[in-house]
């Protein structure tokens, strides 16, 4: 028991760590050399850029992360670990200043873009490159070199060989004209996979229930009956348990739903039945029904007396 | 006296006998069918009636533009039937069904909530179907929900999916719906031998309240990790059930699973009923999803019969096989389909009562087509 818990726990915060992963960060725009147009730092300069996107549908902390322009070397610039703005939200974007002054805050990098350059982002192993983005060698000034989703729920980015104008702290996808309806005639026309994923969907939610339930209680409810069988069978004068007497209240209700009898009737009947199950008010002789009388405020003639005033 | 013949030639126009049409006489005959089906058969009467009448005010033959007809912007019955069109009364009357719902059989005996997956089938076996006859992947996904069994997850899905077969798919999930003792009784018949009809299954054991409130907690959390889209349906169901369980809001459980419920139902009942118009609804579609929901349920409770036949080849305690006539409990149906297997086995073995053992797959069917809307709406909605 101890050990599929521990099993079910370590393989939860796994996924938790999965929705958590760096490399769902992309590179998707980069500018650099902006013109007078352009977008200005927190300082009001003029500086190159690169943005970061999370495609993810969880938030990523990207502290302790790397960006650089030189593959040799991949720890060039250091992300703060420590500054809690570096949590980017699912499907966000980030700006990181390519001033070349990494000292002037969180959000800028130790080098600056050129045309022909590379940025690279990496992990915060300093070993992992999670992506990448080549500046096109004839980038004009003011232009932006970026990535594309053509279909922005798909999440899949591409390069885009045209530079365009920038579109900082923007998502860089599209809204695919095609329905999901359309997309699936395209890709599943006779409808096997979606089918078959869904059974197994549907059947991998119910399982899931069945084995929670299974575990935690239905197993430690049989450990239990079995165990109050085997004492009540040891024991004398007692109302013979198990599956005769279980069997007769499962009939009666089940008579009960089945007669679509008035409401006064269900409730009687879920009295009695509730009643016999509590072993509150009957006694144990078989086949006799007694009812135990049992004080409650309600017959209490004391409680009804007048009080006399002191 | 010129003027008033014209009066009367135009006020004619207006009138229901001048705006006729063969089709609309159809309508309110199908309309007048389901009343009497409700009345005297007593098939579902709580919907029939409603969805009857509506049929039958859906298609009063009138003169467009007044403002009154159920597509008609503004109208009173276009305001109520925008419940439907945008999908507010399905979750609601899932939340009186949470609340009507106890779901002890399934907790007592969690394994028979496989066999509420196993009746989906249908759903896809239909959804495969309606493809093969040209129907859109969209309206393929509505027309399957059908069998589900299960009328508000029927409109529901039906509302975002393909809002023109929506009439056609909810009168056809419901006439079903109150057909599951006609439906189902041969196949059950058809599909075992009196060996296995005749197989009596463990008593339930008793469920503690701690059990009772922590199943709309889980469950809940587990099936909406896995399929958020169903969450409309899913949320409302194991909350109207917390409110039910816990006991302490005990006002508030009545009110759903009661007054609400009520009112709800008789809304959607009779919007759907009028959105049936006659220009809208009689088309070789609506023929066509009959035929598929009618299929969609033989398919379902084809599967939840031979899922319970393959689960007892893996049962080697012959104490614990579970009777194959709940298997076709597993369609949401709730509780007509159960009340199928206890009426069949009784009739082998009058001492064999079934109806408790089918409830646990009954309400895991209610589970199994709400996730399974919830699926083919983050596919294809």
């Amino acid at each position: 028991m101890r050990r599929i818990l521990t099993c079910v726990l370590l393989l939860l915060t796994g996924l938790m760590l999965r929705a958590q992963n760096v490399s769902d960060l992309i590179i998707s725009e980069a500018v650099a050399e902006p013109d007078s147009t352009g977008i200005r730092d927190n300082y009001g300069r003029l500086s190159g850029w690169v943005e970061l996107y999370n495609k993810s549908t969880g938030t990523v902390n990207f502290g302790g992360c790397y960006l650089t322009d030189d593959r040799t070397n991949l720890r060039k610039s250091l992300i703060p670990k420590s500054d809690l703005r570096t949590k980017l939200g699912p499907r966000q974007v980030v700006l990181i200043w390519c001033s070349g002054r990494g000292a002037d805050g969180t959000f800028y990098a130790d080098f600056t873009l050129a045309p022909g350059k590379t940025v690279y982002l990496v992990s915060n192993d300093g070993r992992t490159i999670i992506d990448s983005l080549a500046i096109p060698a004839t980038l004009p000034a003011g232009l932006a070199a970026y990535k594309l989703a053509t279909d922005i729920r798909q999440q899949h980015f591409e390069m885009v060989d045209n530079p365009e104008i920038p579109s900082p702290q923007m998502r860089n996808g599209v809204q695919a004209s095609a329905t999901n309806g359309e997309l699936m005639k395209e890709r599943d026309p006779h409808g096997w996979i979606l089918s078959i994923t869904s059974v197994s969907v549907v059947f991998a939610a119910l399982a899931i229930l069945w084995f929670l339930f299974w575990l935690l209680f239905d197993r430690q409810a049989k450990k239990k009956a079995g165990l109050s069988s085997r004492a009540s069978r040891s024991s004398r004068g007692r109302r013979p348990s198990g599956s005769q007497d279980e069997a007769e209240v499962a009939a009666a209700i089940a008579l009960a739903l089945d007669m679509e009898c008035s409401g006064e009737e269900y409730a009687a009947i879920a009295t009695a039945v509730h009643l016999y199950l509590s072993d509150a008010v009957h006694d144990v002789e078989p086949g006799i029904v007694t009812i135990v009388r049992k004080e409650s405020g309600w017959n209490n003639k004391t409680l009804t007396f007048r009080r006399l005033p002191k | 006296m010129e003027h008033i013949f014209q009066s009367l030639a135009q006020f004619w126009e207006y009138t229901g006998f001048a705006n006729c049409a063969w089709q609309n006489l159809v309508m309110i005959g199908i309309g007048l069918v389901f009343i009497t089906l409700a009345i005297v058969k007593e098939w579902e009467p709580m919907l029939l009636v409603p969805i009857g009448f509506g049929m039958i005010v859906g298609n009063i033959p009138m003169f467009p533009g007044l403002n009154i007809g159920v597509y008609e912007d503004g109208s009173v019955l276009n305001i109520l039937y925008q419940g439907v069109k945008q999908g507010w009364y399905p979750p609601l009357i899932f939340l009186g069904i949470g609340a009507m719902t106890d779901f002890s059989a399934l907790i007592s005996q969690p394994r028979l909530i496989l066999i509420g997956a196993a009746a989906q089938m249908g759903i896809f076996g239909a959804y495969l179907l309606a493809l093969t006859f040209g129907f859109a992947p969209n309206e393929a996904g509505a027309i399957g929900i059908i069998g589900g069994a299960d009328g508000p997850t029927a409109i529901f899905l039906s509302s975002k999916l393909a809002p023109d077969l929506m009439g056609a798919i909810a009168v056809s999930a419901y006439s079903y719906m109150a057909l599951v003792p006609v439906i189902q009784k041969p196949i059950m018949l058809l599909l075992t031998n009196k060996k296995e009809r005749l197989i009596r299954m463990p008593a339930p054991r008793v469920v503690s309240k701690k059990e009772k409130i922590i199943f709309p907690i889980v469950g809940f959390l587990i099936t909406a990790f896995i399929v958020p889209s169903g969450l409309p349906l899913l949320g409302m169901l194991f909350f109207g059930n917390l409110l039910k369980e816990s006991g302490v809001t005990k006002r508030l459980a009545n009110t759903a699973s009661g007054p609400l419920i009520d009112v709800v139902t008789t809304l959607i009942g009779l919007t759907v009923g009028a959105s049936t118009q006659a220009d809208k609804f009689i088309s070789v579609k609506s023929l066509l999803i009959f035929g598929l929901g009618l299929l969609s349920f033989v398919i379902a409770t084809t599967c939840g019969v031979l899922f319970v036949k393959l689960m007892n080849v893996f049962i080697k305690n012959p104490a614990k096989k579970i009777n194959p006539l709940i298997g076709n409990a597993g369609v949401s149906a709730v509780p007509d389909s159960a009340r199928v297997s206890e009426t069949v086995g009784r009739e082998i073995d009058p001492t064999n009562h079934l109806l408790m053992h089918a409830m646990g797959p009954n309400v895991a069917g209610v589970i199994g087509s709400a996730v399974a809307a919830g699926i083919l709406l983050s596919f294809l909605g």
